[in-house]
C-alpha cells in the first residue's frame, strides 16, 4: 500500500497541517484496500476535519475547488459558517437555469429581428453569467465537472444546431447531478442531445435477415466513460490485475448485448409511437417543440426483442419490444457495478481538487458513493461534500492540485474584480481558438473523450517523471501558451468578449461586453508594492513567492507616472500611466505558472 | 531558463554516454551505438521528413479502398445496403444521380490499377479523383491494405484464444489512437515518431524542430528526449509583446513577462512543466519569425498570391464539398501548408534540420450514423489535402524527401447499423511521396465474406471477425519500420523503436513500399 508523502511549504498554520498529513497517512495505512483485497473493505472513519478555514488564504484555496474563483463575499461567508455549512448552504441555493437564460437572450434577439437566434453563444454566455455572477457556485462548478465526464459537444453539427437543448442538458446535470447517480445516468442516457451525440437516438434493432446490427456507440461509451471504465477497479481506484495485466470490465460480447438495450429510442412526439415520429420526430406535420430536451421515448416496434446479455446479467427475450423495461434493468445493473464509485469519484476529485489523489482519498469518496451513511448508494451531494471535505483537499505539496483549466483561469480573474456586462448577457462567446483565446469552450469538447483524458501523462515532463497524470496538460502546447498570454493581455486592457456600441457618459463608445472596475487597484498605482500585495490576495491567495513579487513590483515601478502639472492638462497621460501599471501588475500575475496551477 | 533549444549536441553526448555505459553490459545496445554513428554519417544536405496524417474517430476505410471483383463487391453490397440509409457505394461506372452524398448521388467508385492486383480489381471512394491520379498516373501513392496494431501475426483462430497476445483495449478510441502512435494505451509518453527523432536528432542543429505538430499534442511525436513542438497552421504565435517588443507600452513589462512565464519559483511540478512549454513557445517563435515570414502562405509555391492573404478564401486550400457542390475551406490542407513551409525552411540556419517528423490531423471519422453525409466530405477533404501537399512539395522540390502516411484509431465494422458503422480494427491506409513505390498494394487485400445464417461472424472469411471487422494482416510495426528504414535507421534501431517487430520474420519487416 503506497503512502503518499506530502511536502509542506513553510507557511502559517504549519503545525495543524502536519496533523492533517498524519491523518491522511493513517487513512492510507488502514483504509485503502490493499491490492487483491476485497473491494468492499470497510474504510476507516475519517477523523473530524477542521471545520473552518484558519485564515482567508485557506478559505480562498477551498473556494478555488468549490467555485469558479473566490470572492471577498464568499471568503467572508465561508470564514463565518465553515466548510460543511457553506456546502449545505450552496446545495440549497436556487439553481441557475441555463435554458431560461438562453430563452431570454433568444427572445430579446427575436424582438429586434425575428430571424435571429441566441445560438451557441447563448449557451456560452449563460455559462459565463452563472460562473461569474451565479449564487449557486458549487452546483455550477459541479455541472462543469460533470459536463466533462458525461460529454456532449456543440462541435457536433447537430448538437450545435440545438443550443437551447444543450442549455437544458446543463440544467439536467445540475438537477440530477446533485441527486442520485442512478437518475443522473438515466437523465444522460435519455437526453436527446446525448442521443444525437452518441447516435442511439433512432437506433434500430437488428435485422437478422439482412445482417443489419444495432449501433454500438452508446453501449460502448456509457460503459467506458459514464459508469464503469475499461478496467476492474479496487475500491480505492487502483486497477485490478492478473499476472501483471489489467482485468477488463467488458468485452465485445457485452457491448453487443448492451447495444440491443439502446434500440428503439427517439424523439418525444405528439403521435408517439408512430413510425414517422421515430424517424423524423414529427408525424402529420406535428412535432413537439421541446423535443430537443424532453427525454427520449421508447418505440417498442424498433426495440430489440432478443435476449440481451452483458456484464453478467441477462434481460430475457421480450415478446413485444419493451424499451422501458430493458433500459431500467440495464441502468440498474450498470449503476450497481462496484466500479462506479471509484471510477466516477476519482474523476470528480480530478475535476475539483487534484489530478493525483491518493488511493485513500479515492477510497473514501468511493465509500461515500457506495453508502452515504444512511444506506443510500449514489448520493451525489454526499460524494461532492466528501471530496471537498477530505483532509487531502486541504494539503498543499509540490505535486498536489492540478493545472488550472483555461476556462477556470478566466473565471477566477473575472470574479477577483468587479466586472459588469454591458448587455447583461455576459457575452464572452466562443473561446476555442488556442492561438487567440483559451483553447477551451464549455460544452465544446473535441469528442466524448473530453478536452483531456483523466489518465493523460504529459510526455517528457517533470510530472511524468514523478509518475503523475496531468489531464489539463493535454491541451497545453506552445500555441496555447502564447495564445493565453495574449488573450489575457487584451482582456485586462480592453475587457472581455464581443464588442458592441453602448452609451457611456452621454456618448456612444464601442467596447467589449465585460468591463472591469479596477478603482481599488488604480488607487494603489503609485504604491507598486501595495498594489502587488493586493493582487497576491485577490489572485494568488497569499501564496505569491517573494521573487515573483519582486519581479512584478520592478516591472510595474518601471512604468513612469508623470507628475500632474498645475493646469491638470496632462491628466489623461497620468491616468493612462496608472492604468498601465494596474494592467501590468494583473497581467504579470495571471500569466505566471503559479496562477495557472490550482494548488 | 532551464529548457534550452540548442540542446541537440548535449543530448547526443548524453545519449552516447548512456550507450557507452550500457555497452559494457553487452547486448543489442552495442549495435545501437554503431548504428547511431551510421546515421550521423549521412551525407550533409540529405533531408527527409515523415508526416503522420491522423484521421481521428476511426476511418471507414472499407468505403475508401474497395475490392470490385464480383464476389467481393456482391458481398459488400449485400451487407452494406441496409435500411434506412444504404452505405453501399456503387459499382465503377455508375453515373452520378444528382446532388448530395448518397451512394447514388456520388456515382460509382473510381477504378484504380495496382501493378499487382492480386487477381482482383480495386477502386477508390467516388470523391477521391485526385488520389486516383496519384495512384495510377503519378505513382506517388501506395495502398497498405488491412493495417492495424498487432503483437504478433494473428489468425482468426488465434484471435479467439485468450492465450494469444493481442493489443490492449481494442475498439476503444483513445487507447487505439495511442497504440497506433506509441504501442501503449492511454497514459503513453513515447511514440515512434519521437523515438525516430531521438535516434536521428544529432543530424539536426536544434532538437526543438525535430518533431512538430500542426495539430494538437500527439504522443507519436514524443520520444525519450525529443519533445514535440506545436505550431499553429498560421504560424508561430508571438507571446505577449507587440512588434516593438512592448506590452502596455513597456519593454520592461515584456521582459518581465518572458522571465516569469519561463520559470517556476515555487518548485511545483506542474508549474515547471508549464514553464517549459512557455520557454519552447518563446524561443522557437523567435527562431521561426523570420524564416516563416520569408515563406508566406501567399507565396505561389504554398498558396495563391494576394495582398491581404486569407487562408479561408485561398482557392488552393478549398476542396469541393460533395454535400453542397460548392468549394469550402480545408483546414487539413492549411496544416499541410505549414508543414511545407517548414520543410522549405528546414535548411535555414534558424532550423537546420535534416530529419523531421510532422503530425497533422482531421477529425470527425466516428461515423456511427449519418455516414453518407459525413464520410464523403471527409474523403473529399483527405484527397484534396493530399493532392495539395503533393503539388506543393513539387513546387519546393521536396517530393522525394517527404513521405506522408495515413493513420486512424481503427477501421470500422463491415456491417451497417442502418446509417453508419461501428468500431473495428484493421484498416486500409495510404502512403504518399516521391520516394514511395506508388501504384501498388503492399500486403494481401482481405477477403470480404458473407453473413452467416445466424450471426455476423463472417465464418467464410479468415480476415474478418465479429460484424465483419478486419483482422489486421499488416502491423503498425511493419509500416513504421519500413518508413524508419527509409529514414536511415538500422535494423537494431528499428527493433528498439518497434516493440513487436521482432515477432515478424526478417523478410516481413520491410514492406517494400519505399524506394
Amino acid at each position: 500500500m503506497p503512502t503518499q508523502l506530502f511536502i509542506i511549504r513553510p507557511r502559517r498554520g504549519v503545525v495543524r497541517i502536519f496533523a492533517l498529513v498524519f491523518t491522511v497517512m493513517l487513512l492510507a495505512a488502514c483504509g485503502g484496500g490493499s491490492p487483491g483485497g476485497d473491494s468492499n473493505d470497510p474504510v476507516a472513519p475519517v477523523p473530524a476535519v477542521v471545520e473552518k478555514p484558519a485564515d482567508r488564504a485557506q478559505a480562498a484555496r477551498f473556494l478555488t475547488q468549490a467555485t469558479f474563483g473566490p470572492t471577498d463575499a464568499d471568503i467572508d461567508r465561508l470564514m463565518s459558517i465553515g466548510y460543511s455549512a457553506w456546502i449545505d448552504e450552496q446545495f440549497g441555493k436556487p439553481a441557475t437555469s441555463h435554458r431560461a437564460n438562453w430563452e431570454t437572450q433568444d427572445a430579446a434577439m427575436k424582438s429586434i429581428d425575428a430571424t435571429r437566434s441566441a445560438g451557441q453563444d447563448g449557451v456560452y454566455n449563460s455559462f459565463w453569467k452563472a460562473a461569474v455572477t451565479g449564487e449557486d457556485q458549487l452546483r455550477q462548478r459541479v455541472v462543469f465537472a460533470l459536463s466533462q465526464i458525461f460529454v456532449i459537444s456543440m462541435q457536433d453539427a447537430t448538437v450545435g444546431d440545438n443550443p437551447r437543448a444543450v442549455a437544458d442538458y446543463m440544467d439536467m446535470l445540475a438537477d440530477k447531478g446533485l441527486g442520485n447517480y442512478r437518475q443522473l445516468l438515466e437523465g444522460v442516457s435519455r437526453h436527446p442531445m446525448m442521443g444525437v451525440y452518441l447516435s442511439h437516438l433512432r437506433n434500430r434493432k437488428a435485422d437478422p435477415r439482412t445482417g443489419r446490427v444495432p449501433d454500438e456507440n452508446y453501449a460502448r461509451e456509457v460503459m467506458q466513460l459514464f459508469s464503469i471504465g475499461l478496467h476492474q477497479l479496487e475500491s480505492d481506484g487502483t486497477v485490478k490485475q492478473n499476472g501483471g495485466q489489467p482485468l477488463e470490465t467488458y468485452g465485445q460480447a457485452d457491448i453487443a448485448g448492451l447495444a440491443k438495450v439502446f434500440t428503439g429510442f427517439s424523439w418525444s412526439c405528439p403521435s408517439w409511437p408512430d413510425n414517422a415520429c421515430f424517424s423524423n420526430g414529427s408525424a402529420d406535420g406535428l412535432s413537439d417543440p421541446d423535443r430537443g430536451f424532453k427525454p427520449m421515448l421508447g418505440y417498442p416496434q424498433y426495440h430489440s426483442t432478443e435476449e440481451k446479455s452483458f456484464l453478467g446479467t441477462t434481460i430475457a427475450a421480450q415478446g413485444y419490444g419493451s424499451p422501458e423495461a430493458s433500459l431500467t434493468a440495464a441502468l440498474d445493473h450498470l449503476a450497481a457495478h462496484p466500479n462506479v464509485g471509484p471510477f466516477i469519484g476519482k474523476q470528480l476529485i480530478q475535476r475539483l481538487v487534484t489530478s493525483n489523489p491518493s488511493p485513500a482519498y479515492v477510497a473514501a469518496v468511493a465509500a461515500t458513493f457506495n453508502d452515504n451513511g444512511s444506506g443510500v448508494r449514489g448520493d451525489m451531494k454526499a460524494v461532492i461534500k466528501r471530496i471537498l471535505m477530505h483532509p487531502e483537499a486541504r494539503l498543499v505539496s509540490a505535486k498536489s492540485g492540478k493545472v488550472r483549466e483555461p476556462v477556470m483561469r478566466l473565471s477566477a480573474f473575472l470574479r477577483a474584480f468587479p466586472f459588469s456586462s454591458d448587455s447583461g448577457w455576459w457575452r464572452v462567446g466562443n473561446t476555442d481558438n488556442p492561438a487567440t483565446a483559451l483553447g477551451q469552450t464549455p460544452m465544446r469538447a473535441p469528442s466524448v473523450f473530453n478536452f483531456w483524458r483523466p489518465g493523460y501523462v504529459a510526455p517528457g515532463t517533470q510530472a511524468s517523471a514523478a509518475g503523475l497524470v496531468a489531464p489539463e496538460m493535454q491541451i497545453a502546447q506552445e500555441t496555447s501558451a502564447a495564445g493565453y498570454v495574449n488573450y489575457m493581455r487584451d482582456n485586462i486592457a480592453f475587457g472581455v468578449g464581443a464588442s458592441a456600441t453602448v452609451p457611456v457618459n452621454g456618448g456612444n463608445i464601442t467596447r467589449r461586453d465585460l468591463q472591469p472596475d479596477f478603482a481599488a487597484e488604480l488607487a494603489l498605482a503609485e504604491q507598486p508594492g501595495a498594489l502587488v500585495d493586493r493582487l497576491n490576495d485577490k489572485l494568488m491567495y497569499g501564496a505569491m513567492a517573494a521573487d515573483l513579487r519582486t519581479e512584478i513590483v520592478g516591472a510595474v515601478s518601471s512604468i513612469a507616472i508623470p507628475a500632474l502639472n498645475a493646469t491638470g492638462s496632462n491628466q489623461a497621460q497620468v491616468n493612462t500611466a496608472k492604468r498601465n501599471r494596474v494592467n501590468a501588475a494583473i497581467f504579470l500575475t495571471v500569466i505566471s505558472p503559479e496562477y495557472q496551477v490550482q494548488k | 531558463m532551464t529548457d534550452k533549444i540548442d540542446a541537440s549536441r548535449r543530448m547526443f553526448l548524453r545519449h552516447a554516454g548512456t550507450m557507452t555505459a550500457l555497452t559494457a553490459v553487452g547486448g543489442p545496445l552495442a549495435l545501437n551505438l554503431l548504428a547511431m554513428g551510421t546515421a550521423s554519417a549521412q551525407a550533409a544536405g540529405d533531408y527527409k521528413a515523415i508526416v503522420c496524417l491522423f484521421m481521428f474517430g476511426g476511418n471507414d476505410s472499407i468505403n475508401m479502398v474497395l475490392p470490385t471483383d464480383a464476389a467481393s463487391f456482391a458481398n459488400y453490397t449485400t451487407i452494406r445496403n441496409q435500411a434506412p440509409d444504404s452505405i453501399a457505394l456503387l459499382a465503377p461506372g455508375t453515373p452520378s444521380g444528382g446532388s448530395g452524398t448518397s451512394p447514388a448521388a456520388l456515382g460509382g467508385v473510381l477504378p484504380i490499377n495496382p501493378a499487382n492486383a492480386q487477381g482482383r480489381s480495386f477502386a477508390l471512394h467516388p470523391v477521391m479523383g485526385e488520389l486516383q491520379t496519384m495512384f495510377d498516373t503519378d505513382k506517388r501513392l501506395a495502398i497498405l491494405p488491412n493495417v492495424g496494431p498487432l503483437i504478433m501475426p494473428t489468425t482468426k483462430t488465434q484471435y479467439g484464444q485468450n492465450s494469444h497476445p493481442k493489443p490492449k483495449s481494442l475498439f476503444s478510441h483513445n487507447d487505439q489512437q495511442n497504440i497506433w502512435q506509441s504501442f501503449l494505451p492511454e497514459g503513453a509518453t513515447k511514440g515512434w515518431g519521437g523515438r525516430m527523432g531521438d535516434l536521428l536528432a544529432s543530424m539536426n542543429a536544434r532538437s526543438v524542430f525535430t518533431s512538430i505538430s500542426v495539430s494538437g499534442n500527439a504522443v507519436w511525436l514524443s520520444g525519450e528526449n525529443i519533445r514535440q513542438y506545436q505550431v499553429s497552421a498560421n504560424g508561430a504565435i508571438r507571446m505577449g509583446a507587440n512588434a516593438s517588443g512592448q506590452i502596455y507600452g513597456s519593454t520592461a513589462v515584456a521582459a518581465a513577462m518572458e522571465r516569469i512565464v519561463q520559470a517556476s519559483r515555487g518548485g511545483h511540478v506542474f508549474e515547471s512543466d508549464l514553464a517549459a512549454v512557455s520557454a519552447r513557445s518563446i524561443q522557437a517563435e523567435s527562431l521561426l519569425r523570420a524564416v516563416l515570414a520569408a515563406r508566406p502562405p501567399s507565396d505561389a509555391r504554398f498558396g495563391t498570391p494576394a495582398t491581404n492573404y486569407n487562408p479561408n478564401t485561398d482557392p488552393k486550400l478549398q476542396y469541393l464539398n460533395p454535400a453542397t457542390g460548392a468549394s469550402a475551406f480545408n483546414s487539413l490542407a492549411q496544416q499541410l501548408q505549414m508543414v511545407a513551409r517548414l520543410v522549405d525552411a528546414s535548411s535555414a540556419p534558424e532550423i537546420g534540420a535534416r530529419r523531421q517528423v510532422f503530425f497533422v490531423s482531421i477529425g470527425g471519422f466516428d461515423t456511427h450514423d449519418a455516414q453518407n453525409a459525413n464520410h464523403a466530405q471527409l474523403m473529399a477533404r483527405l484527397a484534396h489535402a493530399m493532392r495539395y501537399f503533393d503539388t506543393t512539395l513539387a513546387a519546393i522540390g521536396a517530393q522525394d524527401k517527404v513521405t506522408a502516411f495515413t493513420a486512424s484509431d481503427f477501421g470500422r465494422t463491415f456491417t451497417s447499423n442502418g446509417d453508419g458503422t461501428d468500431h473495428g480494427w484493421g484498416a486500409h491506409h495510404f502512403v504518399m511521396g516521391g520516394a514511395v513505390r506508388g501504384g501498388d498494394l503492399y500486403g494481401a487485400f482481405p477477403a470480404y465474406g458473407t453473413k452467416n445464417a445466424n450471426d455476423n461472424n463472417f465464418d467464410d472469411s479468415l480476415d474478418q471477425i465479429g460484424n465483419g471487422s478486419l483482422l489486421p494482416t499488416t502491423s503498425v510495426d511493419q509500416l513504421g519500420a519500413t518508413l524508419g528504414r527509409w529514414f536511415g535507421l538500422s535494423d537494431s534501431q528499428l527493433l528498439d523503436i518497434f516493440p513487436n517487430l521482432v515477432n515478424w520474420n526478417l523478410s516481413q519487416r520491410n514492406l517494400g513500399f519505399m524506394i
